[in-house]
């Protein structure tokens, strides 16, 4: 990953077409995605790859999309006719994070994570295993002494923690975000963007890549190595922006003059939308 | 003293307070007993037959309200996972909740004569609806990124019932089950008006046309306490079964 981002010591490196890319592995991608709700369009031809062991941040203004786009990386959508999602293998784990936690309020922090390990006709794993795995993404999101708590005795930070740790339980390559902590505090949400970085890291989970969508430019800069722009409905991918800044990212990144150049790179092209 | 029993003093208070008045008001102007019986006229008309019939309409209304819910539920489930269905049959559910039970009660003692039968089937009859109502709009609110959720690792439809739709719906279902305990009573006791020789319903008749206000009132105020009994009873399972939602008072 420190290669990725020495290649763009540049700043206009966001123009030239991103170099040896042909030998990065492609995660996932989506070509030619446009998908249209009846007479609305939504996305007008998305065109995004995934590379492995990247931090994406997709950008652009509200109901323009982003969420949409997530869709249909999941494929819980799928595109219009002429679209195409393609994932590295067959067997691609992906992860979702809401932008709402979406637990189960009968079930304890545990069972929640537990949960997804359970559905499917294939059982992938025995209910020893399950919760062996449980427990341990729980430790991971630091709620290792809430496992038997229920949601509603959980703060909104929690929450989104043990969502996070539903997410990661499967071990899955690929992790969707979709604005995770935008309705968290601001210092919750400082607090968590760390962990989540430091998860990513973390050999301990299987995470090599994640698509965050984020309506926060500054938490995009901070986070990602590329952050994607979207323009408004039908949206389409308008730049695609890579982040100078040193890996791994650390706490007071945030006074670097790279931080601030991109900060503004991202303002000024958000006006020009 | 604790909270729970001081909370429980105050309708007992008021509740007694009421009688005292109502005692009172009957002797200070001298009300004719047919008209407005005394608390303690009415309490020394209570025989031990009472209990019995009491006993004969409780059982009435539980069958009905039992078998109302368990139909009523089975009827959404096919409901929500099917749209023709679903189409097809609401209206009809509509015209029979329409129906006033009240006219529908004589052709149930012609059909099922003036056994439990037709009370049960009275008894049915009203408690349907609430529940198949509540019942469809319980198991569609689920919410969609739970949906997503679940379709994301691939949950199949049943495991979507089982694990998402029936819980979510648990909090509908209990409301419409506490909407039901009150109208289980009605149809049981409206079927008894038509044609019954026992019940709650019988006894009111009868003593209506004896003029025998107090023993009236005694099965009035039995007819209420089974309603309270079976909405008690229900409340306290709510509590059970839903931990999950707050109850906090505002």
């Amino acid at each position: 990953m420190t290669a990725v981002i020495k290649e763009q010591k540049s700043f206009m490196a966001e123009h030239r077409p991103l170099q040896k890319s042909k030998e990065r592995e492609v995660m996932l991608s989506l070509s030619d995605c446009s998908l249209s709700f009846g007479e609305v369009q939504v996305l007008n031809r998305v065109n995004l790859d995934v590379y492995r062991n990247e931090f994406i941040s997709i950008l652009g203004p509200s109901g323009c999309g982003k969420s949409t786009m997530l869709r249909l990386m999941l494929q819980l959508l799928g595109p219009d006719k002429g679209g195409m999602v393609t994932y590295a293998s067959s067997d691609l784990s992906l992860g979702m994070v809401f932008q709402k936690p979406v637990l189960m309020p009968w079930l304890t922090a545990l069972q929640n994570v537990t949960l997804p390990l359970e559905l499917g006709n294939k059982k992938k794993f025995t209910k020893q295993e399950a919760r062996e795995k449980a427990e341990s993404a729980l430790r991971l999101v630091g709620l290792q002494d809430f496992m038997n708590h229920f949601p509603h005795q959980l703060s909104g930070g929690m929450q989104q923690r043990a969502a996070i740790a539903r997410a990661l339980a499967a071990d899955p390559a690929v992790l969707l975000m979709d604005e995770p902590f935008g309705a968290l505090d601001e210092l919750t949400r400082e607090k968590l963007n760390f962990e989540l970085l430091r998860l990513w890291e973390s050999p301990e989970t299987s995470l090599s890549s994640i698509v965050m969508v984020t309506h926060s430019i500054q938490e995009s800069v901070l986070l990602s190595d590329r952050v994607v722009m979207m323009s408004p409905r039908p949206a389409g991918v308008t730049d695609i922006i890579p982040v100078p800044l040193p890996s791994p990212r650390e706490a007071g990144m945030e006074e670097l003059p790279e931080f601030h150049y991109t900060v503004k790179e991202l303002r000024k092209r958000v006006k020009h939308l | 003293m604790t909270a729970k029993l001081k909370d429980s003093l105050y309708p007992l208070g008021f509740g007694l307070g009421f009688l005292l008045l109502w005692e009172l008001a009957v002797r200070l102007f001298s009300i004719p007993v047919y008209l407005l019986p005394a608390p303690t006229a009415v309490l020394s008309a209570v025989e031990a037959s009472l209990g019995s019939h009491m006993l004969v309409t409780l059982m009435e209304s539980l069958a009905g309200f039992m078998l109302a819910n368990i139909l009523g539920f089975v009827t959404a489930v096919i409901f929500v996972h099917s749209k023709p269905i679903e189409k097809g049959a609401f209206p009809l559910a509509i015209a029979l909740k329409t129906t006033p039970l009240v006219a529908l009660a004589p052709l149930l003692v012609v059909w099922l004569g003036t056994g439990y039968s037709s009370k049960i089937v009275a008894s049915t009859l009203i408690c349907f609806f609430p529940i198949l109502v509540n019942s469809v709009k319980g198991l569609k609110a689920i919410e969609y990124e739970a949906w997503e959720l679940f379709s994301t690792y691939k949950g199949t439809k049943w495991e979507i019932f089982w694990k998402l739709r029936l819980p979510t719906s648990l909090p509908y279902i209990f409301s419409a089950l506490k909407i039901s305990t009150s109208l289980a009573i009605v149809g049981a006791i409206v079927g008894e008006f038509v044609g019954a020789n026992k019940g709650l319903g019988y006894v009111v008749l009868v003593s209506s046309y004896h003029m025998d206000t107090p023993v009236m009132f005694s099965a009035i105020i039995a007819s209420a306490a089974c309603g309270l009994l079976l909405f008690w009873c229900v409340g306290l399972l709510e509590k059970k079964v839903i931990f999950w939602t707050r109850s906090d008072d505002l």
